[in-house]
């Protein structure tokens, strides 16, 4: 594939814009450690050597603790194994730096959670009101909340960019009916209809991104509609016809390519905001099932119980630390698409 | 997710009076479907108001109550003919769109129907809640305008000094996270953390027995912090929109040309730059009708305050159906009735805009 020297000039703008371009590098590390969040926060092992043979617990079906000579039938609880093993020297286990998984209760009998943050128990955030591991509910939480934005992202701009060129481009009646439709739909108060359609509905992933789709899906449309609109309009679309192309070729070889400037400007304040609006209607309850880890829920559970105030830290400072890398992106891709230069006096 | 608004200037056909006119006959079909949907979802769902009330009673039997077992399913703590007298007070025994039109006809004659869960009139409910609503959403636009905007034109003038790269980062910080987080923030720093300003509510407990004076700051003291989380996010947009229209302005031919005829720099933009400067902050003025009158779910929930956003939330967790509908009846006329404002704004701010002319931008 070919770079086309205005995307490799696009580019190293993007890559001059330092704020962003660090926060785009941390933030693809982040993707991909969240992609293998099993390896770094989980209650199995990563390797677990016994009787000579070395077990990689990780992926797949669970071991029975009959596995490790354990009196059990239920899943190995690593944990111990390890102080097992370090009394009787069978074996060794090399446990993630974080031993805890998202749904696990930890509990003591001598305190009742939440408990505060502590290295020596490695809940390095603390745990929440039911003894989860903050770490692992934020990591976990994280990589729900993305995989939502991103799930949101694609479908949000696949009708927005189909109908919107279609509207831009045939323009007429087609255009005039999904203005209308557009204005009307556009007219609904957006996150009370979603809390009440929550509310009825039981929210699981897919629905919610059902949901959010049927209300988001007109922004990215207006704004296509109006790039097309525009480029229609252009001499080189003329020359095309001119030459005899096709509808279908126009918009696919010469419009969308000439479009994709409004489309990447937009993808992290969509991604932004998809995370904020899962975020809020998991706070506010109407959004996935508890115990799906979620952002929302350790938020509503931080506020609920102000004295342990390590819950409300971690999650607002990690949704800072996101949103403000997520928006700094946004800010250099804009300025790497819109080298407009403001001039001024004095 | 920030809530799409048309570009005002984007519209083909008719003048500007036809025009406005036609907005305001569009709300009657928005409002019929958004409603229609509303309403058909409310009624497809459990877990509405007999439910509710006989989950209620199960729970907690009234001392004395006769628990009348129907047989039915789980032990029903009513009979069959009471269920039926209920579902009939609540209209559920007729089919859908009928209870919808009844419900319509009942609106239209401004009776928003009786809550479910305070055997109130809906209507005497919400207006309970607008003052304090009114009272943070004015204070809000205050606040937003009153900084944005001069705040603006400074960071315009001064574009690219510490000054601008300063505020540039604040607003930025406010823009990125939402106002939501911000209240939390705030609340856990200088309400728990520091004890400055108290948890919640919007006054006092025992605020009757205060002096004027006292009360004064009693409602300020409650006020801070959520003002602050509201205004955070708004903040950014205006002052940034209203920085980058200024400076627009000043690059454009008609500034040069003031200046060149020598103008000072000054007059130039207070007389010339600013006005035309004022069109993209008037396309969000009436989307501010909403707000001030609506206030948001998550703030109003998060610092407990009694405002309009907490009673959506509420009816719509104890499933209170006629207060959810009324809720939503007051908010979708509300924001359309917003939208149309800000594009009349936009006319009035500037006369070049056409509402009938062709395709800009």
């Amino acid at each position: 594939m070919s770079v086309s020297p205005l995307t490799l000039k696009q580019w190293q703008r993007f890559k001059s814009i330092k704020r962003g371009y660090y926060a785009a590098l941390a933030m693809a590390g982040l993707l991909a450690m969240s992609c293998g969040a099993e390896l770094l926060v989980n209650n199995r092992a990563l390797i677990v050597s016994y009787e000579g043979r070395l077990f990689f617990p990780t992926y797949g079906a669970f071991l029975p603790g009959t596995t490790f000579g354990l009196g059990y039938d239920y899943e190995t609880n690593y944990r111990e194994l390890r102080t097992v093993f370090a009394e009787s020297g069978a074996g060794w286990v090399l446990m993630p730096p974080i031993p805890f998984n998202a749904f696990e209760n930890d509990l003591r009998e001598s305190a009742y959670p939440p408990y505060p943050p502590s290295v020596a128990t490695r809940h390095f955030l603390g745990t929440d009101t039911t003894g989860r591991d903050v770490v692992a509910r934020l990591v976990y939480g994280f990589r729900i909340a993305i995989g939502f934005s991103l799930v949101l992202l694609l479908c949000n701009y696949v009708i927005g960019v189909a109908v919107g060129c279609a509207m831009g481009f045939w323009g007429g009646a087609f255009d005039l009916f999904f203005q209308r439709v557009i204005e009307v739909w556009s007219n609904v108060p957006f996150l009370y209809v979603i809390m009440i359609v929550a509310s009825i509905m039981v929210p699981t992933f897919w629905t919610l991104t059902l949901v959010m789709v049927l209300f988001g899906w007109m922004s990215m449309t207006w704004y296509m509609r109006t790039s097309t609109y525009k480029e229609k309009a252009r001499d080189y679309v003329m020359a095309a016809r001119a030459l005899g192309a096709s509808s279908t070729r126009i918009v696919a070889r010469h419009i969308l390519p000439n479009t994709v400037s409004v489309i990447v400007t937009f993808i992290p304040f969509s991604i932004a905001s998809g995370i904020t609006a899962l975020t809020a209607l998991d706070y506010l309850g109407f959004g996935l099932l508890p115990p799906t880890p979620s952002w929302g829920d350790l938020l509503s559970q931080g506020t609920a119980n102000l004295d342990s105030p390590w819950i409300v830290t971690s999650v607002v400072s990690a949704m800072i630390v996101i949103l403000l890398m997520v928006t700094y992106i946004g800010e250099a891709v804009r300025e790497a698409f819109d080298p407009k230069r403001f001039t001024y006096y004095e | 997710m920030a809530t799409f608004r048309f570009e005002a200037i984007d519209r083909r056909d008719g003048d500007v009076t036809s025009y406005f006119i036609r907005r305001l006959l569009l709300i009657i079909p928005t409002f019929l479907g958004v409603s229609l949907l509303v309403f058909t979802l409310t009624r497809l769902v459990p877990g509405g108001p007999i439910e509710r009330m006989l989950n209620e009673a199960a729970m907690a039997p009234q001392p004395g109550a006769q628990v009348v077992n129907t047989g039915g399913k789980g032990g029903s703590v009513l009979s069959k003919e009471q269920l039926a007298q209920l579902e009939a007070y609540y209209g559920f025994d007729k089919p859908i769109f009928v209870s919808y039109v009844g419900w319509l006809s009942r609106v239209v004659r401004l009776d928003l129907g009786t809550s479910t869960r305070y055997s109130e009139p809906v209507w005497d409910i919400i207006q309970s809640r607008f003052p304090i609503s009114i009272f943070y959403g004015v204070v809000t636009l205050i606040l937003t305008y009153g900084v944005c905007i001069p705040l603006g034109v400074v960071k315009a003038i001064r574009h690219r000094t510490l000054f601008d790269s300063v505020s540039s980062a604040l607003v930025f910080i406010g823009y990125a996270i939402p106002g939501y987080v911000v209240g939390i923030g705030l609340l856990t720093a200088f309400a728990w953390k520091l004890d400055w300003f108290p948890l919640g509510g919007f006054v006092s407990d025992d605020f009757d027995d205060l002096s004027p004076n006292e009360r004064i700051r009693d409602i300020v003291n409650h006020a801070v912090l959520p003002v602050l989380s509201y205004v955070a996010g708004s903040f950014a947009v205006t002052t940034l929109l209203m920085k980058n229209s200024l400076m627009d302005n000043l690059a454009a031919d008609y500034v040069r040309t003031a200046i060149a005829k020598g103008m000072t720099f000054r007059r130039a933009v207070f007389k010339h730059a600013f006005r035309n400067s004022l069109v993209p902050i008037a396309t969000s003025f009436g989307g501010n009708i909403s707000l001030i009158l609506t206030g948001s779910f998550l703030i109003e929930k998060i610092f407990d305050i009694d405002g309009f956003g907490l009673l959506g939330f509420e009816s719509l967790v104890e499933r209170d159906y006629p207060v959810v509908m009324g809720i939503l009846v007051i908010s979708s006329l509300l924001f359309m009735i917003g939208n149309i404002l800000s594009d009349l704004c936009v006319a009035i701010v500037d006369p070049r805009v056409k509402f009938g002319s062709g395709e800009a931008g």
